[in-house]
C-alpha cells in the first residue's frame, strides 16, 4: 500500500495553511495532523511560504489614529480564558473536535443506521457539508456506496480496510463521486471515523421531503 | 552583491523585531510594541486589502485584532521555536478566518479556534531551526524565480484567500490545473516534506 495515499495532498495542506479551505475540511486536516508529524512539519513550511508572500506585498501605511487607538487600549485588554480548561474531554480525542464533544465518544447520541454502523452528526458547514462521526463495529462493514460529493475521512480510533488497502488511526482519505468502496472494520475493535460529506442535494418540497430518509440511508 | 546585503538586513531586522517582542513580553514595554506596530501594521493592512481591495476599515480591524493578540500572547511566543514573521502570518490568517465567520460569510457552527492554533509553528528542535532559516532564505529566493502562472496561483490562494474552485473560475482553468500548479510551485520552492 502506498503510504502517501493516507495523507492530505500537498495542495490541500497549502489551502489549509492559507486559511482558504472550508472549515469542515480543515477539521479533517487538523485531526490528521495530531497523528502525523510529517504533515505538521509540512504545515510549518507552508506557513512560512504564506509569511514570505505576505512580506512581498506592497506595504499599506497605517494611520496614526489607528496606532494611537491601539496603544490606548492596551491597558484594558484581557486575555479570554481557554474554554477547554473547564471541559474534561478525553485527551485521545483530537483537539479540533472538543467543541462538539463534552467528554467521550461513548456519551454522544449515536444513531444506528445499519446493523454494523452508528453515526452522530456533529454539525454542518456553510457549503452544506455534513460533519459526522461514524462507528463501525468490529469486523463490521459499510455497504458499498458512492458519494454525491467528495467525502473526507479521518480514522480516529481502530482501523478499516477497503478495496485499496488498510487504513489506520490518523489516516486521511478523500473519495470522489466516481469512487466506490466498501470499508470493513478490522476484527480487533470498533472503528470510529470523522467523515465530512459534501452535501447530498436536500429536497425541501412536501413530497420530496418524504424521500430524504432514503437518500440519507443510501450514503450513510 | 545586493541580494546578500538584502538577506543580511532581513535577518538583522528579524532579530531586532525579536528583541522588541521580548521587551513586550517581559516588560510590557509599549514603545517596543509601537515599533512592532510600525513594522507589521502596513504588512497586515496589505494582506487584508489583497483579499478585499478598498476595504480600509476591514484592514484596520485586522491590524487591531492581530496586534491585540501580539500584546496578549507575547509571553507565549518563543523565538527559539518559531519565526516571528511566520507567527504573525498565522495570527493574521486566523484573524481573517474569525472575521469572515463573525460576519456571516461562513454560516457555520464550526469554531475555527481549535482548528487553527495560534502556536502552530512550534515544535522543531535546534537542529531543525538551522534548517528553517535556510529554508526561509530559499523560499524568498524561490518566490522571485517562480513562473508567473505559479506565483499568481499562490497569491490567489494565500493572499486573496481563494479556494481552488474560485481560483479555477477566475483564471478560467480546470480545477486539476489549479491544483497541479500549486503543487509545482511548492516543489520549485523546495518546501515539500517526504511523507
Amino acid at each position: 500500500m502506498e503510504k502517501s495515499s493516507n495523507h492530505p495532498a500537498y495542495e490541500l495542506l497549502a489551502a489549509y495553511s492559507a486559511g482558504s479551505l472550508p472549515l469542515s475540511q480543515a477539521l479533517c486536516i487538523s485531526a490528521h495532523m495530531e497523528h502525523c508529524s510529517d504533515c505538521t512539519r509540512q504545515l510549518q513550511r507552508l506557513n512560512r511560504v504564506g509569511s514570505e508572500l505576505m512580506q512581498q506585498l506592497k506595504p499599506a501605511e497605517a494611520s496614526d489614529s489607528l496606532k494611537a487607538r491601539l496603544l490606548d487600549s492596551l491597558d484594558s485588554l484581557v486575555d479570554e480564558p481557554a474554554e477547554d480548561e473547564v471541559k474534561a474531554v478525553d485527551p485521545s480525542i483530537p483537539r479540533c473536535l472538543h467543541q462538539f464533544i463534552d467528554n467521550s465518544y461513548d456519551k454522544l447520541s449515536w444513531k444506528q443506521v445499519s446493523a454494523d454502523i452508528e453515526t452522530v452528526e456533529l454539525c454542518r458547514d456553510s457549503n452544506g457539508a455534513r460533519v459526522e462521526l461514524l462507528k463501525i463495529k468490529p469486523g463490521g462493514s459499510a455497504n458499498t456506496h458512492t458519494h454525491m460529493g467528495d467525502e473526507y475521512t479521518v480514522i480516529l480510533e481502530g482501523s478499516f480496510s477497503d478495496e485499496s488497502g488498510l487504513y489506520r488511526q490518523g489516516d486521511f482519505m478523500v473519495k470522489g463521486t466516481a469512487d466506490r468502496h466498501t470499508p470493513v472494520a478490522t476484527l480487533d475493535r470498533e472503528c470510529i471515523c470523522l467523515a465530512v460529506t459534501e452535501g447530498p442535494i436536500q429536497f425541501t418540497g412536501f413530497f420530496s421531503r418524504l424521500l430524504n430518509p432514503f437518500i440519507r440511508r443510501s450514503y450513510a | 552583491m545586493p541580494a546578500m546585503t538584502n538577506r543580511k538586513s532581513n535577518s538583522e531586522k528579524l532579530e531586532l523585531l525579536g528583541n522588541y517582542m521580548l521587551r513586550v513580553a517581559n516588560e510590557r514595554d509599549k514603545s517596543a510594541f509601537a515599533k512592532l506596530f510600525d513594522h507589521y501594521a502596513p504588512q497586515l493592512r496589505a494582506y487584508s486589502l489583497a483579499r478585499e481591495p478598498g476595504a480600509d476599515l476591514v484592514a484596520d480591524e485586522l491590524v487591531q485584532e492581530v496586534m491585540t493578540r501580539v500584546w496578549l500572547k507575547a509571553d507565549k511566543y518563543n523565538a527559539k521555536l518559531s519565526n516571528l514573521n511566520t507567527w504573525i502570518f498565522t495570527l493574521a490568517r486566523n484573524c481573517r478566518i474569525d472575521y469572515l465567520r463573525r460576519n456571516g460569510r461562513y454560516a457555520t457552527e464550526i469554531d475555527p479556534t481549535d482548528i487553527f492554533n495560534d502556536m502552530e509553528d512550534e515544535g522543531p528542535g535546534p537542529f531543525q531551526l538551522v534548517q528553517q532559516s535556510r529554508a526561509e532564505e530559499s523560499i524568498r529566493a524561490g518566490l522571485e524565480q517562480l513562473p508567473r502562472e505559479q506565483s499568481e496561483i499562490l497569491t490567489k490562494v494565500y493572499l486573496e484567500g481563494k479556494s481552488h474552485q474560485q481560483a479555477s473560475e477566475e483564471l478560467s482553468l480546470p480545477l486539476g490545473t489549479v491544483k497541479s500548479r500549486v503543487r509545482l510551485a511548492l516543489k520549485k520552492l523546495e518546501v515539500l516534506v517526504e511523507r
